[in-house]
């Protein structure tokens, strides 16, 4: 039993922490909130300069290789700062996806492109009322050389630059895994604006033709990368979520230490105090949960139990830091001139995404019956 | 980063399970039924503890000088753990928080009487810390030691000191400087033996266990007994009551408890058809248990770790206190539901379920939230060493 971090994690840890402290200060984040597409191309860049874009993509496809553990490190310091950029979807539903699942040849055409951020790819892994894709309501027919697909996705990041979009749908009783063109014919992309201020894209595919090149993977294969791309997606949610509500509460530590009312600082009353230390509480017990299921995927062995258990705190934590951050600052909490907000809309859509607590819980607990059953 | 035990350590784990299954003997589990000896004391507790010192299982993780083998502290966690979950009433207080403090401390006559006996099994000591009016701000204790020749004479009422029934001695914290402006400075160390003519004691009955009121009327004390400085005692209380926060929780006991409800809701049929696991709302029960005991775990290891790696975080021992303590709760509670109105038939009556072992957890759960330093206390120290936050008022 070990919870060290390699003397190599932290200074991968050290390094995206300092280039994106250069690119989220208050007013930078005010101009990239201002475009069309919530993506600080800048800072994309940087990332892939730096070599941090390719930390689970093999050498050979010009990453750093240094495993999933390292790209979940990636995500807690992007919710630290709460930096806009796409690296969940991007490089953990599909980069991670890929480089496990696709062919050779599939791996070659988008991993250097992503590792190199000279292009991106994303994943539509949600459907209304169901946060499952290896249980997608699309459907996917058979057709020469490929295959029609037709269905919704929603609440896809970075559609709009995205070259492919990572997909899947059902075939009979079997599973398709495909990278779907934006440009296509037969796909509607419609804004949707969410919690978090990001303009995401309700996915409309209508009978798309995808050829056999972007098919990544059918059957049995089909449902492990989903699988794999579910639970990895959601650990990668509460790794960023980790470091959303641990800089929540460091700034409401912070603003308490000093705001005064009745002449003295708000941090002195015990109510008070004791709000901020159960986020600390929460934070760590986040923390910890979050640490384990990210190893284990990081290594490999199935990670089932413990992801689902990680993003059940993951909901619970969110919600609970947000508020008392929220309440304990009272109207400076709740104003876009202060940066708290940015990382409570952040929480609230990290608690929603991918499967929420209560869903999560009901699941854990089917789980259970069934092993004793 | 691996969160698993190694190879050796489960192989430590599963040596010390079949151990502690030689130690809950019948005739132990039966001497348990009387409430006297239900935290042990009885002859064949005393019998079962020596045979763990002839064994060479007392004082783990205490240096080899002391007889110890000096282990980590993520196996003497992994001990500590399984030894709870047998059941055995094993004085963890007695070995791993005040021995140590003795070992460093004490005369050197006194040290190799008492550390030598804890060792052997021998010994049990009973810790005398609060008082009727010294809780929670234990330094405004009032009981006083008072010097006379080579001697000192004792004084005072201790509360709940648990075990003094039956412990050889008592580690006391006695006022040896009254002036009150110096609260934290004027306390001394003692080891009282409970064979000296002057002390006393009467039960309390708890809603789980019996504890007692402790008297020391003009007890004569040799001053070899003093353990540590003329008024240097806070540092030494202090510096047990951080070990003894670690060893108030492990996760095997709680563990098992969840695993025996699991069972009991999968073998009982449900009035709605089926059996009660299937039904949703125990289901729902069972996965908030699985996924607070899961940290529980994480705790418990991070923390033996930690302790391994050097010092452990103060803000992250009060987090493991705070938690540990509100989840027990709430984890009897969620259990407890599950069992409906037969999670409230108490051992050896009919129907009782899993012994009625959850029933009498419960019974003892709050103890923790107020004890070893309360709660509110932890949030404090989390706020100002975790958060910089000044101090509350
Ligand atoms: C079964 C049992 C066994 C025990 N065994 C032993 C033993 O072997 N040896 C021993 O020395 N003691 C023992 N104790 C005593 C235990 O350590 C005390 O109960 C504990 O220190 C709390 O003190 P108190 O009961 O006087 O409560 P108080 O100190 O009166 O505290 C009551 C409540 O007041 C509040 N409070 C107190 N201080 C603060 C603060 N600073 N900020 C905010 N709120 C505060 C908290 O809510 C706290 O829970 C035992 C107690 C029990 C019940």
């Amino acid at each position: 039993m070990d919870f060290t971090i390699s003397e190599e994690l932290g200074s991968v840890q050290q390094l995206a922490q300092q280039i994106l402290a250069d690119f989220t200060g208050v007013d930078q984040l005010g101009i990239i909130e201002q475009q069309q597409e919530r993506i600080d191309g800048k800072l994309w860049h940087a990332l892939a300069e730096a070599g941090l874009l390719g930390l689970d993509i093999e050498e050979s496809m010009g990453g750093t290789d240094m495993g999933f553990y390292s790209l979940a490190m990636l995500c807690e310091e992007v919710g630290r700062t709460v930096a806009p950029v796409p690296v969940i979807p991007v490089l953990v539903s599909t980069a991670g996806t890929l480089r496990r699942f696709a062919s050779p040849a599939q791996k070659e055409q988008w991993l250097p492109g992503i590792a190199n951020g000279s292009s991106l790819l994303s994943a539509a892994l949600e459907e209304y009322n169901n946060d499952d894709p290896a249980k997608p309501a699309c459907s996917a027919t058979a057709m020469e050389g490929g295959y029609a697909i037709s269905g919704t996705k929603i609440c896809v990041s970075s559609a709009g630059s995205a070259k492919r979009i990572l997909l899947s749908a059902t075939t009979g009783d079997e599973l398709v895994v495909a990278l779907v063109d934006p440009l296509a014919a037969g796909v509607t992309l419609t804004p949707q604006v969410v919690t978090s201020g990001e303009t995401c894209h309700e996915l409309q595919l209508e009978n798309v033709q995808v050829p056999g090149d972007d098919i990544i993977a059918t059957g049995g294969k089909a449902l492990e990368a989903m699988e794999w791309a579910h639970q990895a997606t959601r650990t990668a949610l509460c790794a960023m979520a980790v470091g959303v509500c641990d800089k929540m509460m460091r700034i409401t530590g912070q603003y308490t230490s000093e705001r005064e009312q009745f002449g003295r600082a708000i941090a002195t009353f015990q109510a008070v105090s004791h709000r901020v230390a159960d986020c600390y509480i929460d934070v760590e017990c986040l923390r910890l949960v979050t640490q384990q299921a990210a190893s284990r995927l990081d290594q490999g062995r199935p990670a089932r139990e413990a992801v689902a258990i990680a993003k059940i705190w993951c909901g619970d934590v969110t919600h609970r830091v947000s508020q008392a951050s929220q309440h304990c600052h009272g109207g400076t909490g709740v104003d876009r001139d202060y940066p708290l907000h940015r990382f409570c809309l952040l929480a609230r859509q990290i608690e929603l995404s991918a499967g929420s607590s209560a869903l999560l819980t009901a699941q854990l607990g089917q789980d259970i019956c069934a092993a004793y059953t | 980063m691996n969160i698993e035990l190694t190879t050796e350590q489960k192989a430590l784990q599963l040596e010390v399970r079949e151990y502690m299954k030689t130690i809950m003997t019948p005739e132990l589990l039966q001497e348990m039924k009387i409430p006297e000896y239900k935290e042990g004391g009885g002859p064949e507790f005393r019998k079962q503890y020596a045979r763990m010192g002839a064994d060479g299982w007392i004082g783990l993780s205490w240096s080899k000088e002391l007889g110890g083998r000096e282990m980590t502290h993520v196996e003497q966690y992994i001990f500590t753990d399984e030894v709870v979950r047998s059941g055995f009433a094993y004085p963890f207080l007695t070995t791993e928080a005040v021995t140590p403090v003795i070992a460093a401390n004490a005369n050197d006559k006194v040290r190799d009487e008492v550390v030598g006996g804890v060792r052997d099994g021998k010994v049990v000591i009973a810790i005398g810390y609060s008082e009727p009016n010294a809780g929670t701000d234990l330094a405004s204790l009032t009981t006083k030691a008072e010097r006379d020749g080579d001697d000192w004479i004792i004084n005072g009422q201790k509360m709940w000191t648990s075990l003094a029934n039956f412990a050889d001695y008592v580690w006391l914290a006695a006022r040896t400087d009254p002036d009150a402006s110096k609260k934290h400075k004027g306390l001394t160390m003692f080891l009282v033996p409970t064979t000296l003519e002057g002390f006393s004691h009467t039960p309390v009955h708890t809603l789980g266990v019996r504890t007692n009121a402790t008297y020391f009327s003009d007890i004569r004390l040799p001053d070899k007994y003093r353990v540590g400085e003329i008024n240097g005692g806070w540092k030494l209380i202090t510096g047990q009551l951080n070990i003894e926060r670690l060893s108030l929780f492990t996760h095997g006991q709680v563990d098992s408890l969840y695993q025996g409800v699991c069972e009991w809701a999968a073998a009982t049929p449900s009035p709605a058809g089926g059996k009660l696991i299937e039904q949703s709302w125990v289901q729902h029960n069972l996965a908030r248990v699985k996924s607070g005991l899961e940290v529980v775990k994480l705790i418990c290891w991070k923390q033996a770790w930690s302790m391994d790696q050097g010092a452990l975080d103060m803000a992250d021992a009060s987090v493991a206190k705070v938690y540990g303590s509100e989840f027990f709760v709430e984890l009897y509670r969620l259990l407890l539901e599950v069992m409906g109105q037969a999670g409230a038939i108490a051992t050896d009556s009919p129907g009782a379920v899993l012994k009625g072992k959850l029933e009498f957890r419960w019974r003892v759960g709050s103890i923790l939230t107020f004890g070893g330093g309360a709660n509110e206390v932890q949030r404090d120290i989390i706020a100002m060493a975790g958060l910089w936050m000044p101090r509350t008022r």
